[in-house]
């Protein structure tokens, strides 16, 4: 498959921007393979979100290049992929924890599922190969839901 | 979305008789036409800012309904939670969807009506203080 790989230097100080750009990059759930280094796979969407991206790192005094590029190993393919899907899978986890937790609190208040929720939708914005747990979080919250509606 | 919200901008606020040319790579830009949306290129993305935002200053525009509107835009595109906008996801759906289905031209044509419905629902909701029936 085909990936994309944004090469990217910034400058230490001032850290704000590097700080902003890290955050954007993270959101998108790109993989860091190293410094300055990060990679996605190649879809329309997320070039136009990295090409937005490196402007950015440009308009920071920095320097970033966006590349498309094909692993030369199956192998280091499977483990990159496996990596990202761990990821979002900690990710899931760390929602069904906080669901399953509300839900021994008692009273299941609205706007717990709704933040729920949103954090459901940004983990499955970045869930480029979804994990088992995948679906265990969407259930999980759906349950809190009928619960909520129940009282 | 930004792109077609920005056509729609340029259209109805500042050049009624503009003319849009769509082009794969800044490099095919004719050289009398002005890109916008487009890396490395003043009317664009800037400080976080999206196109739209950018264009609103560009034209310097302060109709504070079309500020509303770019807060919506905002989200649609860059979806940073910088503003609360949830009429964001849906927009960028249609948006996305109707690009699917539709060319260039088609786009700006059916997405023209679809920011003058946008404007005129915040226009309504910010002279009610609520959302308007």
């Amino acid at each position: 498959m085909e990936w994309l790989l944004l090469a990217y230097r910034m400058p230490r100080e001032p850290s704000t921007p590097r700080i902003t750009v890290w955050r954007k990059l993270a959101r998108l759930g790109v993989a860091k393979l190293g410094d300055g280094l990060v990679a996605l796979p190649a879809d329309a969407r997320s070039q136009e979100r990295l090409e937005w991206i490196a402007d950015e790192v440009t308009d920071a005094a920095g320097e970033a290049t966006l590349w498309k590029g094909r692993l030369t190993s199956a192998a280091a393919e499977r483990v990159l992929v496996r990596r990202m899907a761990a990821v979002v899978g900690a990710e899931y986890r760390a929602l069904i924890t906080a669901a399953a937790e509300a839900r021994q609190r008692g009273p299941v208040k609205r706007q717990t599922v709704a933040r729920l929720r949103r954090e459901l939708r940004r983990i499955s914005q970045r869930d480029y190969f979804p994990p088992p747990e995948r679906d265990q979080a969407r259930k999980a919250v759906d349950a809190l839901m009928s619960e909520m509606v129940l009282r | 979305m930004d792109r077609a919200a920005c056509a729609w901008l340029i259209r109805r606020f500042a050049d009624a008789d503009a003319v849009f040319v769509f082009v794969d790579d800044p490099d095919e830009v004719p050289a009398d036409a002005t890109p916008f949306d487009m890396r490395g290129v003043e009317l664009s993305h800037h400080e976080g800012d999206c196109t739209f935002e950018t264009a609103l200053r560009w034209f310097g525009l302060d109709d504070p309904v079309l500020w509303d509107v770019a807060r919506i835009v905002h989200e649609a595109d860059l979806d940073d939670e910088r503003f609360d906008a949830p009429e964001a996801p849906g927009l960028d759906v249609l948006c996305r969807g109707l690009s699917m289905v539709l060319d260039d031209p088609g786009m700006l044509a059916v997405t023209g009506p679809l920011f003058d419905g946008l404007y005129e629902y915040r226009r309504r909701a910010l002279l009610l203080g609520r959302e308007p029936s």
